[in-house]
């Protein structure tokens, strides 16, 4: 047996791994719905997803609806592609690119750079990102969090951000309100600005709840004051994100929310094996709708709705309005809502939602103040 | 057929008694008892800290345990003072030259202990038996890879497809698991799934001699590409493929209600049970029968066992085919014990964790395993920490398993070796 057979053997092997990679980067190929295909009038609304990948169940996948519906409205086609791994990024909007689109939209703060990067190199070029305020000229930490100065590098980049601790404010005092142990409980995926702003929401509406109502719930697993609490290391929903679950269930908890992607799978399961009546509060999506393994202890979802800023955003650039002033989905714009409580409904406080009315009202015209030091820079 | 430097050459083996008296293991134990006396002095919290010990199920209720916090730090400081002192004393006077293990091991509970006491001061108590039974679970998947990882080093192939073979052992268990009903068949599912892995290990590096880490990696990416693809393709179209009937938990009567011990020990589904039975029957295998002093044998010098009439190939291949099983039920924890769904990169990187086990534990199964469970703990530790409300910072936490990893490997086991031949193809000439 000589070299060139080791070698050629070897060769094989990586060949048969680098076409599974290869594979799963197929079924992402850019890829367009039908819609009218008039060629003319052609505006080409195109998208990348962060590594998750479309079928997040979260935000890429919430993104992608927005641009499937808003082309459809708009009788347009539309193109996506998928990153398998952040090595994806940069090749993946070249292509797009290449492929002639007006306006590129990236899903996740973590493409903030290669986003910045092709929008200077193509000024003609509309992009737009999700969860980041494109601000990263100068000085960034190693964590990736905007040092920046708020103020958007590019004309032709614009921001798609939620300030989503107002909706999680109002699923803290939902949760509260609930609980029977009088104890709440939060974790995360990583502790990255987009997580921790649902966890100071949470736990920033459970201290109202308690202001108000003269209560003493407790709320584990996030502290407002240090920013430190639990987090699973990352987004897969598996047994560091169950376990995290059961410590929280082991100090009492009733209700949980977790923070991240499919994380709260792993949390479903500690509290069907627990089996006492715990329930889950959704985020990003409305759980209840988008999970039907889950939906009997779904109390509520506070939703960030990437899919609504992603359509606003593809809209107003198909009709020549475009700028690089932030989107900032609010309450107030339906950016971000509490979902409703489906099948807790009638095992809710009968007074809760008019309170949540009331409050949702009070953060609008600002009475109720609702912030996060991870909010988006207005 | 063969090029010189392909044939391993056979290291002369010379005995002789040296005492070597190392100060690696009393320098640690100093950097680790100065720290204590800085939690004691230096950063001191007041207040009470109280430990849960029981559970609800429990036969009786132990009262919580509640420690006056800066009295219980202190003390505790000081022992652990005394200790380091003492495996000095060992390393520089005894006739050994160094000190026993065990004492390592006291030092190191005691350590926690008085970074728990001063962790959870004034806040919520932290109970044990969560924090134990937590630890198990994120353990197993990392006994069952070191065992894999064992078996296959101690004939002398290296398996850095460990995490490979858990993957793909989950990912198989989620979808036959699903499509069957049957816990039983996806555990079985995923027994194939971790051969199948071995098998391609083993073709590449038992007949065509490809580097095995390289070999190992590669499979990695392949079974990483392969379940994300139709993670994508299937899973994610048709969801009631990926919702399995996860196995029961089995309580051991008597014994499930003895507290502490039983929620930790005895109230777990049979992969658990698995678990400490093949824990043992590795050990058992490997070094008091005849099977096991051949997979030795060829790991450590494969050239004398072929000449006394061992088939070394095939020795290994059958080795790392059951190494591949023993993984493979690893791989059915995480989608039939612990959640009912496969997700994409579901272990994260359990399996790597495994291998560092695997060195940790000597090329022990015993002591592979105990790794393992140490890992787990560690990893536990992290959040139950979060959870109390403790004051450090949580990436400080998330960093902890790989501290420990590093300092366990580094210092504490002091010199482990290898099997001689391990990684190393076996070519008759």
């Amino acid at each position: 047996m000589t070299l060139t057979t080791r070698k050629a053997a070897l060769g094989g092997l990586t060949a048969l791994a680098v076409s599974a990679l290869t594979l799963v980067g197929c079924s992402a190929a850019p890829t367009g719905n039908g819609g009218s295909t008039d060629a003319k009038s052609s505006f080409l609304p195109c998208m990348v997803s962060d590594d998750g990948g479309f079928d997040d169940h979260s935000f890429n996948q919430l993104g992608l609806q927005g641009l499937e519906s808003s082309a459809k409205s708009l009788g347009i086609k539309e193109k996506h592609v998928q990153s398998n791994s952040a090595d994806d990024y940069t090749p993946n909007i070249n292509s797009l690119l290449s492929a002639n689109c007006n306006l590129i939209v990236t899903v996740g703060f973590n493409l903030s750079q290669a986003t910045d990067a092709a929008a200077k190199a193509n000024p003609d070029v509309k992009f737009a990102i999700v969860d980041d305020g494109l601000d990263n000229e100068g000085a960034k930490d190693k964590d990736g969090k905007p040092t920046g100065d708020g103020k958007v590098d590019v004309d032709n980049g614009k921001p798609i951000l939620f300030d989503t601790v107002q909706a999680a404010f109002l699923g803290g005092y939902a949760a509260a309100s609930y609980s029977k142990t009088g104890v709440v409980g939060t974790f995360g995926g990583l502790q990255i600005p987009p997580v921790t702003i649902f966890m100071d929401g949470f736990a920033e509406g459970v201290k109202y709840f308690n202001q108000q109502k003269g209560k003493d719930v407790k709320v584990v697993g996030w502290n407002v004051d240090t920013q430190t609490g639990v987090f699973t290391g990352g987004f897969a929903a598996g047994v560091e994100a169950k376990t995290a679950a059961q410590g929280l269930l082991d100090q009492n908890a009733d209700v949980l929310m977790p923070v991240g992607g499919p994380i709260y799978q792993s949390a479903a399961e500690a509290i069907k094996d627990q089996n006492k009546g715990s329930v889950l509060i959704g985020v990003d999506a409305d759980v209840f709708n988008t999970d039907k393994t889950v939906d009997d202890i779904i109390l509520t979802s506070v939703q960030k709705g990437v899919d609504a800023g992603v359509e606003a955003v593809v809209k107003a650039a198909k009709n020549g309005d475009f700028d690089n002033t932030p989107y900032v989905g609010t309450l107030k714009n339906g950016g971000v809502k509490l979902a409703p409580f489906h099948n807790f409904e009638s095992k809710v406080d009968p007074g809760l939602a008019g309170e949540l009315k009331k409050i949702e009202a009070g953060i609008e015209d600002g009475s109720i103040k609702a912030t996060s030091k991870s909010s988006p820079q207005q | 057929m063969t090029t010189a430097t392909l044939t391993p050459s056979a290291a002369p083996i010379v005995h002789e008694k040296v005492i070597v008296r190392s100060l690696k293991v009393p320098i640690i134990l100093d950097v680790f008892a100065i720290a204590a006396l800085v939690f004691a002095f230096g950063i001191p919290r007041r207040g009470q800290s109280s430990f849960r010990l029981s559970t609800s199920t429990d036969f009786f209720q132990i009262p919580t345990v509640v420690l006056p916090t800066v009295a219980t730090v202190v003390t505790v400081a000081i022992l652990l003072v005394v200790v380091a002192i003492l495996t000095h004393l060992l390393v520089a006077f005894s006739s050994r030259g160094r000190s026993p293990l065990w004492l390592s091991a006291v030092f190191t509970v005691l350590f926690l202990f008085l970074f728990l006491t001063w962790a959870g001061a004034d806040l919520r108590g932290i109970p044990i038996p969560g924090l134990l039974v937590g630890g198990l679970a994120l353990a197993t998947p990392l006994v069952f890879g070191s065992l894999g990882g064992v078996l296959g080093e101690r004939a002398g192939v290296v398996n850095v497809a460990i995490d490979g073979q858990l993957l793909f052992g989950a990912f198989s268990a989620a979808l036959v698991g699903s499509a069957t009903h049957s816990p039983w068949a996806g555990l079985v599912a995923a027994i194939v799934a971790g051969v199948l892995v071995s098998w391609v290990l083993a073709v590449f590096a038992l007949r065509y001699w490809v580097d095995q880490v390289i070999v190992g990696v590669v499979l990695n990416v392949l079974v990483g590409g392969l379940t994300n693809f139709f993670y994508t393709k299937v899973f994610a179209q048709v969801p009631s493929l990926n919702h399995t009937t996860k196995f029961d938990t089995i309580d051991i009567p008597g014994l499930s209600q003895i507290p502490i011990i039983g929620p930790v020990f005895f109230q777990h589904t049979i992969i658990i049970y698995i678990m400490y039975i093949a824990v043992f029957v590795v050990w058992y295998a490997l070094f008091k029968t005849r099977w096991g002093l051949r997979v030795r044998s060829v790991g450590e010098h494969p050239q004398a066992a072929d000449t006394v009439g061992i088939n070394v190939n095939r020795t290994r291949f059958w080795t790392v085919t059951v190494a591949g099983a023993v993984a493979g039920i690893g791989g059915a924890f995480y989608t039939l014990d612990s959640v009912s769904k496969f997700d994409k990169d579901i272990t994260q990187g359990a399996g790597f964790i495994a291998l560092a086990a695997v060195i940790f534990g000597q090329w022990h199964p015993i002591k592979a395993a105990l790794a393992g469970l140490l890992f787990g703990f560690a990893e536990n530790l992290q959040s139950t920490l979060g959870i109390i409300g403790s004051p450090v910072p949580s990436e400080f936490l998330l960093m902890l398993p790989y501290v420990v990893t590093i300092v366990a490997v580094a210092g504490l086991v002091g010199q482990s070796r290898a099997p001689a031949a391990d990684g190393t193809p076996y070519i008759k000439s």
